[in-house]
């Protein structure tokens, strides 16, 4: 069985994409370009028949990380236990090393948005997130991972920074970090903060694997200027890049992936991209 | 929003904010008076309720594209409509799907279409999803239908296929599915259908009414033997995916 110790030799971190079964012909013809693949969790529990045999047929074949979106643990209920032991078995099917999530909630009971929003940076918010990744962590058999997401707003009652934030909850609860590089450049963007500075107070031991991705700028009436959204249907944009290089400079992920869900007839964009990255990897081992 | 208050309760009354016609559409008053909204920047709110909006009307218009082209200028009024009547509820596309086929069929009771059969289409285009999703999911009893087999070998005992769907119509729309638009006119008359999905591709069948009352009745497996005469029928809706058949 393959592992992610193809990274470790190297002392690089493999790069590869997220799956999406609208490009499964394509991925398939096109494998021997990434070291690994990131599978959807959620895609294997609710995903079609052929989008289950699509994905289980790539164990073996190349290496798989596990991701997830359904779990939403930041809602401040408890969690779901069914659903957690379904991601266990399927993490365990897939041979994957790690079980990532992202930091956010989607839904309260009745009501679901299908979208990522951001907790409140609280002592309290972090504290109920601690336990529950406790409880994660005792269900799933491999390392738990959490993601910064992007987000369009804040809670009024924030006090914490991002890298606080994130920093309280790995240390205590043990959970890995999933740096979403590109979300991270559009909350910088987006709510005037220094993204370098983010990298530099982020413990340095708990980024384990990275996310890139590129979005695009919207207008509103509402809005004195752009706003970048995580659309994941663009090339990554430089400054993505550039960050994604000083974050190397400074972690050892084992892995990177690109994220792409839209505008995803344009293969070329993707392997241009994982190229990108690849080239980014090449210049920080250089410097190394 | 007071801080007193338990996040599962400020959760909620955000959600409930984010998901309102006034986050999405800026429809009512000014949402500085709104006490939830208290220190949260009110155009953010705006652009996350958007986002969220507009991602769960692509998964919609994904299952009804007939439809919505048909909607014409009624659209968007219909789609204020339909946030204000129906939250999001679920994150599958197929929920969302049906909460907005609930809502649309229970609007044209009160207030019938200009096109009087886009209730028809609407109806098939769930089906073809319905259809479409089940098809790819694991049968629960019996193998797929086979093609024609050898006539030593007639099956014992025969079922509707449970993964086809059964319905009425009351114009003849399935032309507009093999791509007829513009002026076409759907003809009035009341269409026997079903519609299955086979080799990747949706069939959508006029059935006789008593083929569709025999359809219908087939809810359970029923011997070969109670339906004399009936040899070749059961192999032509065996060949098109609406008969399954043990033996």
């Amino acid at each position: 069985m393959f592992s992610v110790a193809k990274a470790d030799r190297r002392r690089r971190p493999a790069v590869g994409i997220g799956y999406r079964s609208a490009i499964a012909e394509w991925t398939r013809a096109n494998l021997k370009c990434f070291d690994l693949l990131e599978v959807t969790i959620d895609h294997c529990i609710y995903g079609s028949a052929t989008q289950r045999a699509e994905i289980f047929d790539f164990v073996g074949r190349i290496p798989i990380n596990a991701h997830g979106i359904g779990l939403s643990i930041g809602t401040d209920v408890p969690l779901d236990l069914a659903y957690l032991d379904q991601v266990a078995a399927i993490v365990e099917q897939l041979h994957a090393p790690t079980y990532s999530e992202h930091l956010a909630f989607t839904r309260v009971p009745g009501r679901d948005l299908a979208n990522l929003l951001p907790l409140p940076k609280t002592i309290a918010a972090a504290e109920s997130i601690i336990a529950k990744v406790r409880t994660v962590q005792s269900r799933i058999g491999v390392p738990f991972l959490l993601e910064n997401i992007s987000y369009a707003f804040e809670w009024p009652d924030s006090n914490l920074s991002d890298a606080d934030f994130l920093n309280l909850i790995c240390r205590e609860s043990g959970a890995g970090l999933l740096l979403d590089v590109e979300n991270l450049y559009l909350n910088a963007q987006n709510h005037d903060f220094d993204a370098y500075e983010f990298l530099d107070n982020l413990s340095p031991d708990t980024v384990r694997e990275i996310h890139m991705a590129g979005g695009i700028a919207i207008s509103d009436d509402g809005l004195q200027r752009s706003f970048l959204a995580d659309t994941h249907s663009h090339p990554v944009p430089d400054e993505t890049l550039d960050l994604l290089e000083y974050a190397l400079s400074l972690y050892s992920p084992q892995t990177i992936i690109l994220e792409r869900d839209d505008r995803l007839d344009e293969t070329g964009e993707i392997l241009a991209d994982v190229e990108r990255i690849r080239l980014c990897v090449d210049r920080w081992s250089k410097h190394a | 929003m007071h801080k007193a208050e338990g996040l599962l309760d400020r959760q909620t009354r955000l959600l409930e904010y984010l998901t309102s016609g006034e986050a999405i559409f800026g429809d009512v008053g000014s949402p500085s008076r709104n006490p939830l909204l208290q220190g949260f920047d009110r155009a953010l709110l705006h652009i996350e309720a958007r986002f969220s909006h507009e991602k769960r009307m692509e998964k919609i218009a994904a299952v009804f594209p007939k439809t919505f082209a048909l909607l014409g200028d009624d659209r968007d009024a219909i789609v204020r409509e339909f946030v204000h009547a129906c939250p999001p509820v679920d994150i599958s596309r197929l929920e969302n799907a049906r909460q907005f086929y609930n809502f649309l069929i229970s609007r044209w009771d009160n207030r019938p279409p200009t096109l009087r059969y886009l209730p028809d289409v609407t109806t098939c285009e769930l089906a073809v999803a319905q259809v479409r999703i089940g098809a790819d999911s694991p049968l629960p009893v019996a193998k797929r239908p086979t093609h024609k087999r050898p006539a030593h070998n007639r099956p014992s005992e025969i079922r509707r296929n449970p993964l086809i769907a059964l319905l009425h119509t009351r114009f003849d729309v399935r032309p507009i599915f093999e791509g007829k638009w513009g002026d076409f006119s759907p003809i009035e008359r009341v269409v026997p259908l079903a519609i299955s999905f086979r080799a990747g591709e949706i069939g959508i069948f006029e059935l006789t009414p008593e083929v569709f009352d025999l359809l219908a009745a087939l809810d359970a497996w029923v011997a070969v033997d109670e339906l004399p005469n009936a040899e070749g029928l059961i192999a032509d809706l065996g060949e098109a995916g609406l008969l399954e058949e043990r033996r």
